[in-house]
């Protein structure tokens, strides 16, 4: 951007948003450099704009198309694939400060918020009625629902209700032009192309949206939690396998490995063994007729498969502190490692074992180590590939053993990402599930939304496509 | 346009794609019918290169291809601007993968939704949909018309349970969206735009979709002997409490003849299923709640048959006899079902509209009847205006010839249609793929 067009960019964006309301210092801009995404891609905007309402979010990007340059959405930058940096300049529009909750409709089971309202509001808003919000990403106290509507953030609650996708019904966008329009709504059924479906997980290269309408689900009637204690991964992946196959869909269904366990017990105190091989958190919920019938089935099933000792949690106080070891798990990386890549990826849950086996024998192969942590009850694993940056070859190979480990999970029929989305991290990685055919009918739609390809650039597709289709 | 000196030309290399077996042409093509119009041949293509071979073949020359399941639906929308050729997709009709670890099926577009279900059932699980017709309907077709059944309550929509498809797009191009695993953040899910898109964007071959375990046991019953709106009330209850209903519906108009309901007038009907522990739970806590309000608690005691005919109202409903007879649904939000059966039973009075609401959704279906055409067009219109004036929408599913021709079988569209309009452009830049059936003439 020349710095002509950058000071015309912001007199004009201080109209819109105030003058409180952007950022153009170099050494604060330096803080929107980089997302949760920890490895090394980092980029500075030309300038940051944190506008109040839809109409000051329409008119910035406005501003932006006439002005040719590009637009990136962020909301709590708790993204873990780069979607948030603006890698090739121009607006960071931030939506922190679009944090309300507009409207609850209990009758109708749905929420409108504002798309910087934090995950953990919403359900925080509805609890005294008896309602929650059912995505639970990990970074739910801080993460936004705009930046979980662009990512589909999961969650481990996500193994019985779905990612976000399954949760929002109808969302209030600007699109790449400036146009505010309407995607979905209150309404089921609507006809037409389910333009809200192929926006919710596009990662902020559709658009930016600023309201969000959720589904509320009621709370459940009883939760029960179980931590089940193996020798081995491989034990513990085929009690997995063996509770889904009786018929029964836990809310949740954790795998810790022993590594994480070690490190998480050091200052969580959450009660895990340090001698397992690795555990199972394991979470029925809904009715306590039904879950007391499961949580014996689901016993069985890991004694079955090896399981040394389960204890179930018989209190709040109990649940609470089997989570707190689980939701420790970010925390105690940096106990873990100096520095580290946290993957995501999904594979079939019947593969789990076979899969976990290979990447351990990778990680040998490498000479990295690579504990992991993850939502075992839908195949979707993360490994974290530890290494030192102050150790010269070491974060290449850690980045070596990550590539091998995208190319078994794809090998095993799997995605080269769960929850995290693709981002600046993943892109040559599409090329291992879809064909350039495949690409190109996403890149259709993308062409229809933002026809200049100014809308969060250089994210998502395969970096020569992208050129290729550039003005 | 289509040149119709083109077609006896053209037979042979469409019979070329497809295999002798594969090409039907005049007399035989009477049931690819719509309206009256005939197609000048259907293809049956046995896998997707067939498929690929045929629409690159049409493409190319213009012509306008009507993609085929079971036929069980081919009353939605509107006539196709053109009609050359029918793609008949029941011979691609293999379970593709199947592991019931994983939970998920790969199949292809043209197995009945019977017959998936047959195969599910043998590994005690289920695919959570109940479509209308479902000995008919193809998941070619539930996943392209995005047709659900009162098992929505429950486990949501087509939308919630197809992971992935594969696509034969207008130029014969194949593509794969999604993938066969439960969670997937993988660049656009190109998946939802052919989710009701009504082949309009591409031909749907292959889905993959997300099965359930089957139910130990359901127990289900009629509520009777209240109002709708009393009726509305305890649905509201219910679904804003830790009780899971499977079903519920409310049904308004002749019950005896929608569903077995033990008397005239509205019901609700409601079951849950699950092990027989909690279902007798929440039986009790239903049984209370009901008796409470005055209600009459009756226990549905074929619940199979009885499910089936809700789930087939009004596609196949059994009030017949009257040759001026309409098909919609509606929705609007969950908690106006009662005040929107009670509009549209002021609108079309008695014995004109009989009408089913899956009221979580705000979900409603149903059928009028008329003694004329004329007469039937303007109970259509009071309809449209009742559902209207409660916020909602009505879209006809079927309607005789004439009326279908004449009216707008959708409806204003309610969310971006230039948005739509230029993803049709996009996707099918030829009109290759039912021209004319969708929204805004789409």
């Amino acid at each position: 951007m020349t710095s002509e067009t950058r000071r015309r960019l912001l007199a004009a964006c201080r109209d819109i948003v105030g003058a409180d309301g952007v950022v153009s210092a170099p050494d604060e801009l330096r803080v929107y450099e980089c997302d949760a995404l920890t490895t090394d891609h980092r980029a500075a905007p030309d300038l940051v704009v944190l506008p109040t309402s839809t109409d000051q979010v329409a008119a910035v990007v406005r501003l932006c198309a006439t002005a040719g340059v590009p637009i990136v959405p962020r909301g709590a930058g708790t993204g873990l694939s780069g979607g948030a940096i603006a890698t090739r300049g121009g607006v960071l529009v931030v939506l922190t400060r679009m944090n309300r909750v507009l409207d609850i409709d209990l009758a109708n089971r749905t929420a409108t918020v504002e798309a910087g309202c934090v995950n953990l509001a919403i359900s925080r808003a509805v609890a005294p009625h008896g309602f929650f919000f059912a995505p639970d990403p990990a970074s739910q106290q801080a993460s936004t629902i705009g930046g979980n509507v662009a990512e589909n953030a999961g969650g481990p609650h996500c193994l019985k209700y779905g990612a976000t996708k399954n949760h929002v019904l109808g969302a209030t966008i600007v699109l790449p032009s400036g146009e505010i329009t309407h995607f979905g709504g209150r309404l089921a059924d609507q006809p037409g192309y389910d333009l809200l479906g192929v926006f919710v997980g596009s990662e902020g290269t559709l658009g930016i949206c600023t309201e969000v309408i959720v589904r509320l689900l009621p709370v459940p009637q009883a939760v029960k939690t179980l931590l089940a204690v193996f020798r081995s991964i491989e034990e513990a992946s085929n009690a997995v396998s063996a509770i889904i196959a009786r018929g029964i869909i836990p809310v949740a269904l954790e795998m810790i490995d022993q590594e994480t366990t070690q490190a998480v017990e050091a200052y969580a105190h959450a009660g895990y063994p340090l001698d397992a091989g690795a555990v199972l958190l394991i979470e029925l919920e809904g009715l306590s007729a039904e879950i007391a019938t499961e949580a014996v089935e689901v016993e069985q099933a890991c004694r079955a498969h090896g399981c040394l000792d389960a204890k179930v949690a018989r209190s709040d106080e109990e649940r609470t502190l089997l989570w707190k070891g689980r939701k420790s798990a970010a925390g105690a990386f940096g106990r873990m490692t100096r520095n580290y890549y946290h993957q995501d990826a999904v594979v079939p849950r019947t593969k789990l074992a076979a899969v976990l086996r290979e990447i351990a024998a990778i990680g040998v192969q490498h000479g990295v180590r690579v504990p992991n942590v993850f939502h075992a009850g839908d195949g979707n694993i993360h490994p974290l590939l530890c290494y030192d940056d102050r150790v010269p070859g070491q974060f290449e190979r850690a980045m070596a053993a990550g590539d091998e480990i995208m190319r078994c999970c794809i090998r095993a029929g799997g995605t080269v990402s769960g929850e995290h989305g693709i981002g600046v991290e993943k892109r040559e990685y599409l090329r291992l599930m879809y064909s350039d055919d495949d690409l190109a009918a996403m890149q259709r739609v993308q062409q229809v939304f933002d026809p200049a390809g100014r809308c969060n650039p250089g994210k998502i597709f395969p970096d020569q496509r992208h050129e290729e289709r550039a003005p | 346009m289509t040149d119709a000196a083109l077609m006896p030309q053209l037979l042979p290399a469409l019979r070329e794609c497809v295999g002798p077996g594969g090409l039907r042409e005049a007399p035989t093509i009477a049931a690819y019918a719509l309206d009256g119009v005939e197609p000048w041949a259907a293809l049956v293509p046995r896998d997707e290169d067939e498929v690929s071979r045929a629409l690159g073949l049409a493409s190319e020359h213009g012509l306008a291809v009507v993609p085929w399941g079971g036929g069980a639906h081919q009353s939605v929308g509107h006539l196709p601007a053109r009609y050359d050729l029918a793609l008949d997709l029941r011979r691609m009709n293999q379970i593709r993968a199947y592991e019931p670890a994983d939970m998920t099926v790969t199949v292809h577009a043209g197995v009945t939704v019977t017959d998936l279900q047959r195969v599910l059932a043998e590994a005690g699980q289920f695919l959570p949909l109940d479509p209308p017709l479902p000995d008919r309907a193809t998941i070619g077709g539930v996943v392209t018309a995005n047709l659900n059944g009162p098992l929505r309550c429950r486990y949501g929509t087509v939308r919630d349970l197809v992971l992935g498809v594969r696509v034969a797009h207008a130029d014969g191009t194949i593509t794969k969206a999604g993938a066969r695993v439960v969670k997937n953040a993988t660049a656009y899910d190109v998946t939802k735009l052919h989710v009701g898109a009504h082949g309009t964007l591409g031909v749907v071959l292959e889905a993959t979709l997300r099965v359930q375990p089957r139910p130990a046991l359901e127990r289900g019953w009629w509520l009777v002997g209240a109002s709708v709106e009393e009726f509305q009330t305890l649905a509201t209850r219910l679904l804003g409490s830790h009780l899971a209903p499977n079903r519920l519906e409310v049904v308004v108009g002749d019950g005896r003849a929608i569903c077995g309901s033990p008397e005239p007038g509205p019901a609700l009907m409601i079951s849950f299923a699950g092990v027989k522990d909690a279902v007798e739970d929440q039986a009790a806590t239903l049984d209370v709640l009901a008796r409470a309000a005055g209600f009459r608690v009756v226990p549905i005691d074929d619940g199979p048959a009885v499910w089936r005919m809700v789930q087939d109202f009004p596609w196949e409903s059994a009030v017949h006899g009257r040759a001026f007879r309409i098909e919609w649904r509606a929705s609007v939000l969950p908690s106006d079902c009662a005040k929107t059966m009670q509009a549209l039973a002021v609108a079309v009075p008695a014995p004109g509209m009989t009408m089913a609401a899956t009221v979580a959704h705000g979900v409603l279906r149903g059928e009028i009847s008329a003694a004329s055409s004329d007469d039937l067009a303007a109970r259509l219109r009071e309809a449209r205006e009742a559902v209207s004036g409660v916020g909602g929408f009505l879209v006809v599913t079927a309607a005789p010839a004439p009326i279908r021709a004449a009216i707008d079988m959708w409806g204003p569209t309610p969310g971006d249609a230039a948005l739509m309009r230029q993803l049709k452009a996009a996707f099918d830049p030829g009109g290759v793929l039912n021209p004319g059936r969708f929204i805004e003439g789409l």
